[in-house]
């Protein structure tokens, strides 16, 4: 699951829960320019696409933006 | 901050030749009135009609119930910075009301124009939907006021409540020389130290996020409606109306907000069951997990810093905005202050969970029961004899707030039998309608 | 009724003394009276009460076979005809918390009153298994004693005959059976009063227990994503541009399929955003922020994702109700099941 409100979505079980941007635009930017508003947007996805490669012990966040893209374990 | 407040109380509304108070009887001079609203070139059309307790009478569309406030004596303007008005900081020293009636602001304007958010609101005199409101009881001057159409959405908020403002303050100088019948002061006096301190954590919604703008109209602070990190206030600048405007549901128009019975009895028993400290104003609806934690990161903060023990948390909406609501008394829990959360409850279907994010720290919640008039059960609202305002109801399926049942768009007689609208939602906990399993 | 109080005692392997995990498989067996916990059970319950039966089964059998064992019991059952099935305490045994709640189940679809107890974070004590009372225990069997004597006067009154009053008053979990009540006094006194109770350090009940949300198990992990079909799923509202299908912008009653077989991209000429919950008009520029099909199209040219699933699925995710939003997930994934997609993003908004 993709989100901007990603503790909610952690706190009430999803288990691969990668952070979007805001709510209003959860795959991108659009007050970046064009180009960097995609390539957000595609690092967010691909983010998301990974996470579905790794396995998981429960509600887990990735945050695209992290470096490692690796995140803290929900409790 | 020492306030002085003068209520009127009002047994009567009539129209007359001019406008006084007289042992309770308030005369209302239509002409005098309609000339002062009408003196704005924004304003198209405006009529008064009153609406009395009993009466088979339904008003439609209720945009706000304001309650008659001037300030007498001190600073400001009672609803200071609302449309346009006096921002100097309210609160101190005298302001007469006038209580058991409304300035009630009738009108087709709608909040903002980009989407999901409708005025839905309508209020019966009679019968068992009135009933389950405070308004049922209060007597009603209704100002049916449409703008001039050309004007942009957020122009025409401002112009009709304006508008309503002005019929208050109309009002309110009726009873500006005279002596209250019924007379209070309002202090937060040095009390004994040993009482547990106690702060009144008031999360209100910003339209800024539904709208795209931050400007929209809706409940403001010294008239201000968008996102802003927690304000302290004083709860003698409630009294003031510094907290006034309406949301979108019956128990969100101005006159609740003023006479919040959570605040008063907070206030009512300060020195004797605790050192009621204030109220800290949250805005809600920010679209981010990290604004939405740091708001309630800094409310915690702030209800810390003045040294609270314990804190009384309630809000007016819906939605994600909860996530900020019970992030903050997560927050307020984790620094030691001891919180209680009054809060209405959504769909329990499937024995499904009524909060959208439980949480272990929010551990002491007093509930409104459900807020969705459907799950309530509330049968439709019969047909009445009279309308005040528009002749048609507009049915929305699936709107937030809109009714259940129907053909989408289908517009319905007002004075027939209506549905009522999505949600009922007591926010400040003024009746005992609760759940239990 | 007259005359003692007629139990039977559903336990494990391991309370039952067959043995541990190594027994966990074996099937449902009887044996007369009390055993192990049921002797504390039986006098926890009173004088005038008997542990007639203890039906002994494995947590495996129970939790692999459910409906074996279901039969097994409900034979036992109907042949002993109890007063009342008393199930655990199961603490924070999973397997065994699943298994009581079966024993319960069988027993009340038999006219038998049923109770067990177990930690409210056992798996048997999740949203699926309501209808059942649960008496909250704690994690571990230390607190044995406590759990008998909170549930057996509770037993006791179900082996009556008499109905039980709301889960705040009597100690249950509650069992999803929430309902409007008037509380005769109003909301924010009630607030205040609760208020001072906790900063007195008196004994408070919310008025809303807290329930931790269900877990679900995540699936297993996709081995090569450069062979997988993903498919994409959203909450924000999307529609075609004009909303032909009508769907409502909130309180969905149903979500919409739409395929996406011969689109690189969606247009805001061809979609747009319909959603009671947010603002819509930037999504309305982008509909991409919301269901991002130009950034998997573009790794499906680079060989980076096997396919882009034919379907999308969409609907507003504001104001629907739990149970319904189980609904529509349920169809979305046997769907996605029957379309052999491996993985799914989901955009919330």
């Amino acid at each position: 699951m993709i989100s901007a409100i990603y503790n909610f979505a952690l706190t009430t079980g999803a288990n691969r829960v990668i952070r979007g941007a805001r709510i209003e635009h959860v795959c991108g930017d659009p007050t970046l320019s064009a180009e960097k508003d995609y390539a957000f947007g595609m690092r967010i996805v691909t983010t998301a696409l990974q996470t579905l490669t790794i396995a998981v012990p429960g509600p887990t966040l990735f945050d695209p933006m992290a470096s490692g893209k690796e995140a803290a374990h929900a409790s | 901050m020492r306030l002085e407040m003068g209520t009127f109380p009002v047994t009567d509304i009539t129209f007359g030749r001019a406008t006084r108070y007289d042992a309770g009887r308030l005369t209302v001079d239509c002409d005098a009135v309609l000339a002062a609203v009408r003196q704005d070139p924004r304003i198209a059309s405006a009529e008064l009609e009153i609406a009395k307790p009993g009466e088979s009478v339904r008003i439609w569309p209720v945009r706000d119930v304001i309650e008659p406030r001037i300030k007498v004596e001190g600073p400001g303007v009672c609803y200071p910075g609302i449309c346009g008005r006096e921002i100097a900081t309210v609160g101190e020293g005298r302001t007469h009301r006038l209580a058991g009636m409304g300035v009630v602001e009738v009108s087709s304007v709608n909040w903002h124009d980009a989407g999901g958010d409708f005025v839905e609101t309508y209020l019966d005199m009679s019968g068992h939907y009135g009933e389950m409101y405070p308004y049922q009881k209060l007597l009603h001057l209704c100002l049916v006021v449409e703008p001039d159409s050309t004007l942009n959405e957020e122009v025409k908020n401002y112009a009709v409540h304006k508008a309503a403002l002005t019929v208050a303050d109309q009002l309110g100088e009726a009873v500006r020389a005279l002596a209250p019948p019924e007379y209070q002061i309002f202090e937060l006096t040095p009390v004994d130290p040993k009482l547990p301190k106690v702060i009144y954590i008031w999360c209100v919604h910003s339209p800024q996020a539904m709208s795209g703008s931050p400007s929209a109209f809706c409940t403001a602070t010294y008239g201000l409606t968008q996102l802003t990190p927690p304000w302290y206030l004083h709860p003698n600048e409630i009294l003031d109306g510094a907290l006034t405007g309406p949301y979108r549901t019956a128990f969100a128009m101005s006159w609740t907000v003023a006479n919040n019975p959570l605040l008063l009895d907070l206030y009512r028993r300060h020195g004797r069951d605790w050192n009621f400290l204030g109220v800290i104003s949250l805005r809600t609806e920010w679209t981010t997990q990290t604004e939405k934690q740091l708001m309630a990161n800094q409310t915690a903060k702030l209800a810390q810093q003045l040294g609270a023990d314990g804190a009384v948390v309630t809000w007016d909406a819906g939605g994600n905005e909860f996530i900020e609501v019970v992030r903050s008394i997560q927050a307020c829990e984790r620094l030691g202050i001891k919180t209680v959360f009054l809060t209405s409850e959504d769909d329990a279907t499937d024995g499904a969970p009524t909060m959208l994010e439980p949480l272990p720290e929010a551990d002491a919640i007093v509930s409104t029961s459900f807020f969705k008039n459907v799950t309530l059960a509330v049968p439709e609202a019969p047909a009445v004899a009279r309308v005040i305002g528009l002749p048609t109801k507009i049915v929305r399926r699936g709107s937030t707030i809109g009714l259940h049942g129907g053909v989408d768009g289908a517009a319905l007689p007002t004075a027939g039998p209506l549905p009522p609208p999505w949600r009922y939602d007591d926010h400040y906990g003024f009746t005992s309608l609760s759940c239990i399993e | 009724m007259s005359g003692p109080l007629r139990i039977v005692h559903y336990v494990n392997q391991f309370f039952g003394g067959i043995g541990g995990e190594d027994q966990a498989h074996v099937g449902v067996s009887v044996r007369a009276g009390a055993v192990g916990p049921g002797r504390v059970l039986e006098k926890a319950l009173g004088d005038d009460a008997r542990v007639e039966a203890t039906l002994v089964c494995g947590d495996n059998f129970a939790s692999e076979n459910e409906a074996d064992a279901a039969r097994a019991i409900g034979a036992e059952l109907d042949r002993l005809k109890p007063d009342v099935l008393v199930a655990g305490p199961a603490f924070g045994s999973g397997r065994y918390g699943l298994a009581c709640a079966l024993a319960c189940k069988v027993a009340q679809g038999r006219g038998i009153p049923a109770i067990t107890a177990m930690h409210p974070e056992n798996p048997g004590a999740s949203n699926a298994r309501r209808g059942i009372y649960i008496v909250p225990t704690g994690a571990s069997t230390t607190s044995m004693q406590a759990a008998l004597d909170a549930l057996a006067p509770l037993a006791r009154r179900l082996g009556r005959g008499q109905t039980l009053g709301p889960s705040e008053a009597e100690g249950y979990m509650p069992r999803g059976t929430r309902r409007v009540h008037d509380r005769g006094r109003p909301g924010y006194q009630r607030a205040l009063d609760m208020l001072l109770d906790k900063l007195h350090g008196r004994p408070y009940r919310s008025e809303v227990p807290y329930a931790p949300p269900e877990r679900v198990s995540p699936a297993p992990p996709i081995a090569d994503l450069a062979r997988a079909r993903i498919a994409m799923v959203t909450t924000g509202g999307l529609v075609r541009k004009g909303n032909p299908d009508r769907q409502v912008s909130a309180n969905a009653v149903r979500y919409h399929r739409h395929t996406v077989a011969e689109l690189e991209s969606l247009s805001p000429a061809e979609w747009e955003a319909y959603h009671a919950g947010y603002f819509n008009h930037i999504v309305n520029s982008n509909p991409n922020y919301i269901l991002p099909l130009s950034f998997l199209r573009d790794l499906e040219r680079q060989g980076k994702v096997g396919r882009v699933h034919e379907y999308i699925y969409a609907l507003p995710g504001v104001s629907t109700p739990v149970a319904v939003s189980a609904g529509h997930g349920r169809s979305i994934a046997a769907d996605l099941k029957a379309g052999r997609v491996d993985g799914a993003l989901l955009v919330a908004t």
